[in-house]
């Protein structure tokens, strides 16, 4: 892996653990991210093994109501804050984008540290107030309820996510400052890879839209503590400013989750299907547009609250617009595939699982987005399977793709291409197995948030259940197979699936520099050539 | 303010701001959006109860509140003069004593903030049980008023102790308090004094004929 | 560092803008604190607001030297205004068209609080 003449890793330079806790380099600090956050999956993957062993029964026999509420908030929170916004952004977006971009570093390195910091501290606070009691607000947090009625550790909580939030405006900033200022001097804006214009745009929503969420769980501890009375109908409060408040940033959240993934997805498709992006220029302007447009729906989630019609009507028009990019972005996919010489390594069935888990979950969302249909299929099952379409279907796919993709980049190793490709079709099957069932409870009425159902919802319920289970195996076993890599798996090479990109000029893994020579910008971007050889296939 | 050394520079290095100055830049739109929530609950409740806000508003110190703006936007101009100072070798030696005049004018502005609250907190006006004033929505108009204050306040904080910092950094030629992280204190500075300018309107002056 | 600053005569000109800029708002703050003696009704929340958007201008633009600023800075500058005023026209759509018809326990009343605090978990 180093030869005499040229210097160690980033891995090799320090080894002790105050090494890694001070460091400034950005590729340690996503190991740092990668770390907590998978801490954190398995804490919220746990909460979602009880409910859906709670569930399998009609009875809410396992756990009480309080607990079950607890639980559910509790898989939520964690889900959301603790893993899925940091998730792409924080661990592949601050080990790659500097790579991406031949630069040295972020921005403001110490800035980078800070943020993970605050990421675990704002972490460790919500999970104090778990291990305190928990609450049972749902990760909604809604009015009244939150602020006046319920028995638990919400302030608690909401200082948790205070807290990282702030992690998550600090890494926005320094991506912004970073992709404008940093750039290799022969990389113009459409020569960017498309990850790189992905975590642009998530930035300008993490600065953006963080904020307000910031201010709202002041207002909302505020409330409970001094009972000012803003949200207060007795006087004369509005409960649902605190729903515009919330999913003001809310929304716009979803695509902080999911617009990196389709960052990682435009990387890894090109790649094995050997063909340039289809479009790229409108892949770039269909990113941009997601982040704008989504913050004009916010109103989606409130179609029932008693928001006027009016602004439901607008909210809903906005909503079908947002759809558009999103779907061109799957057509330029689909057509990127077509003529390539396509080879289902495991980074790319997590990637084609994206495209087809992300179509359905996007089209549910139109479902959703009519404002007849909401109010049948709002608060159902329906909702809880369109958004795990997205979340976990998409984003969480997507971020396992990137994983595999860049994991001989980031540790100089392989990891078992037969292991993975079996875990991904576990983690597909598994998937559709948990959630397809639940849109077809939604629509007959299951409500979400509880654990006692009709005795003919049974079955569907079961289904879920079990599928549950093939997708926790599957993602227990990149734990497994990943970690032994780390010891035995086969050296890497600088570019084991001849892709392009700069970050494949460095070594595996690269120095703390980055790069030992100036690294070529080509003359286009994803300059893939289907004649062109290919290394064989990783074993 | 940057700690990344760059592998070559910026695509085209006159047109690209430096980097301290475009990253203070985002922080603060990220902050009007911070603000920005408050100011959307503000208007809420003024279209709610334009009589509670009055009558709120008119139990605010004027006073007090005008001169607090004119020493905010007086240090706002001492912190611009020191910025300026970097342009002429004689006036340099100035800066550490603008910075510190600034960070006093800051200090200032809090112990007469201090003051109000405890003249308001003697007048039964914090929210509560004992609340003073038995209009609909005076109530809230107060909470608003501390929250935002207070958070203002906290800003007010962490901006004197950057300028004191800068102050003696300067004072003692100092590497980290050069003219570039001067600037960034001083953006910061200002962004906070903008936001004073909007809330004095909206807390001290909303129904002042009444 | 844009050249017109440069040099004594630039820092003089500095100066001097400064000084205009801080008597302007000095005396704009005075204004606003006037206008809200008079009876203007709804206008003077408007004559307030305007006041303080043109105080907020002198100081972003000469104070924060948006002046001078390149497009990059003026557009990050205007981004966070303009992701407050979609939080604010939408929800403002809301607002303007939803009826409210407050029920008897809802019509605005000061209540003592709902719950006291002090033996529960926070």
């Amino acid at each position: 892996m180093t030869t005499d003449a040229l210097p160690g890793s980033y891995l090799d330079d320090g080894l002790t653990l105050r090494s890694w806790l001070t460091t400034t380099d950005h590729k340690r600090i996503a190991i740092l991210y990668a770390l907590s956050i998978t801490a954190f999956f398995f804490v919220g993957g746990a909460a979602a093994t009880i409910i859906r062993m709670e569930l399998a029964t009609p009875a809410g026999d396992l756990v009480s109501n309080d607990a079950y509420d607890k639980l559910f908030t509790a898989h939520g929170v964690i889900m959301v804050w603790l893993f899925l916004i940091p998730s792409i952004p924080s661990v592949l977006g601050n080990f790659l984008l500097p790579l991406m971009l031949g630069a040295r570093d972020l921005a403001f390195p110490r800035l980078n540290l800070l943020s993970w910091y605050l990421y675990m501290a704002g972490g460790l606070i919500t999970l104090e107030a778990l291990l305190l009691g928990g609450v049972d607000t749902g990760w909604t947090f809604y009015t009244p309820y939150s602020t006046m009625f319920s028995n638990t550790y919400v302030v608690l909580t909401l200082v948790g996510v205070f807290v990282t939030g702030f992690s998550s405006i600090l890494t926005g900033l320094n991506f912004i400052v970073t992709i404008h200022t940093l750039r290799a001097p022969a990389m113009g804006w459409f020569k960017l890879p498309l990850f790189a214009w992905a975590m642009y745009a998530t930035s300008l929503i993490l600065v953006l839209a963080t904020p307000v969420l910031a201010v709202t769980t002041l207002l909302v501890a505020a409330e409970r503590l001094f009972q000012i009375g803003i949200f207060d109908p007795a006087y004369g409060g509005d409960p649902l400013l605190f729903q515009h408040l919330f999913w003001f940033y809310s929304h716009p959240a979803v695509y902080i989750m999911v617009l990196p993934a389709m960052g990682v997805v435009s990387e890894i498709i090109p790649c094995f299907a050997r063909r340039p992006v289809f479009g790229y220029d409108t892949m770039a302007y269909a990113i941009l547009a997601i982040a704008s447009v989504g913050f004009l729906v916010w109103g989606h989630h409130m179609f029932v609250s008693g928001q006027s019609l009016a602004a439901s009507m607008t909210f809903s028009l906005l909503s079908f617009l947002v759809a558009i990019p999103s779907a061109i972005k799957v057509f330029n996919w689909t057509a990127t595939l077509y003529k390539g010489s396509i080879r289902f390594d495991a980074p790319m069935l997590y990637a084609l699982g994206f495209v087809g888990l992300f179509t359905i979950g996007g089209l549910t969302g139109l479902f959703l987005a009519s404002l007849a249909l909401d109010v049948h299929l709002t608060d159902t099952y329906f909702v809880v399977a369109h958004f795990h379409y997205i979340m976990v279907g998409g984003s969480v796919m997507a971020y396992f793709g990137g994983l595999h993709f860049w994991w001989p980049k980031a540790t100089g190793r392989l990891y078992p291409e037969v292991w993975a490709r079996i875990a991904a079709v576990l983690v597909f099957v598994g998937f559709n197995l948990t959630f397809f069932p639940q849109f077809i409870l939604g629509m007959e009425g299951m409500p979400r948030r509880y654990h006692a159902y009709p005795p003919q919802f049974q079955v569907l319920n079961l289904f879920s259940s079990t599928g549950a289970g093939v997708l926790a195996i599957g993602y227990l076993m990149p734990l497994v197979y990943f970690a032994w890599s780390l010891g035995r798996g086969k050296a890497a090479g600088d570019n084991p699936f001849g892709a392009k990109g700069l970050e494949w000029q460095a070594r595996s893994p690269p120095p703390t520099h980055n790069f030992d020579a100036p690294p070529v910008v080509p003359a286009r971007v994803y300059d893939y050539q289907a004649d062109e050889p290919r290394p064989e296939a990783v074993r | 303010m940057s700690g990344a050394t760059l592998a070559h520079p910026s695509v085209d290095e006159k047109q690209e701001p430096e980097t301290g100055k475009l990253g203070m830049w985002v922080f603060l739109a990220s902050e009007v959006l911070f603000f920005g929530g408050l100011f959307v609950a503000y208007l809420v409740g003024r279209v709610r109860f334009p009589a509670g806000w009055a009558e709120g508003s008119r139990h605010t110190d004027v006073l007090l509140g005008t001169v607090n703006t004119a020493v905010l936007l007086t240090s706002s101009a001492a912190v611009a003069l020191a910025v300026a100072c970097e342009e002429d070798g004689h006036a340099r030696r100035w800066k550490a004593r603008l910075l510190s005049l600034t960070a006093a004018l800051g200090t200032v502005f809090l112990l007469l903030k201090g003051l109000e609250w405890h003249d308001e907190w003697r007048e039964h006006l914090l929210p509560g049980p004992d609340f003073a004033l038995h209009v609909a929505g005076a109530q809230q108009f107060f909470a608003l008023y501390f929250l935002v204050t207070g958070l203002h306040g906290v800003h007010m904080v962490c901006g004197i102790v950057a300028l004191s910092l800068l102050a003696r950094g300067r004072a003692r030629a100092r590497p980290w308090a050069g003219a570039r992280e001067l600037e960034v204190a001083a953006l910061y500075w200002h962004f906070v004094d903008v936001v004073w300018i909007f809330l004095y309107p909206l807390l001290y002056l909303v129904d002042r004929h009444g | 560092m844009a050249d017109h600053h440069a040099g004594p005569s630039g820092f003089a000109r500095e100066r001097r803008t400064i000084a205009f800029a801080w008597i302007a708002l000095l005396l704009l703050m005075l204004t606003s604190l006037g206008s809200a003696y008079a009876r203007l009704g709804p206008w003077n929340m408007v004559a307030g607001l305007v006041i303080a958007g043109i105080k907020a201008g002198i100081v972003a633009w000469l104070f924060m030297r948006l002046r001078e600023a390149g497009v990059l800075i003026r557009l990050a500058a205007v981004a966070g205004l303009g992701a407050w005023c979609i939080l604010l026209v939408l929800s403002g759509v809301d607002y303007a068209t939803r009826t409210l018809t407050p029920a008897d326990v809802q019509r605005p009343q000061q209540l003592p609080p709902v719950h006291g605090a002090a033996s529960q978990p926070h």
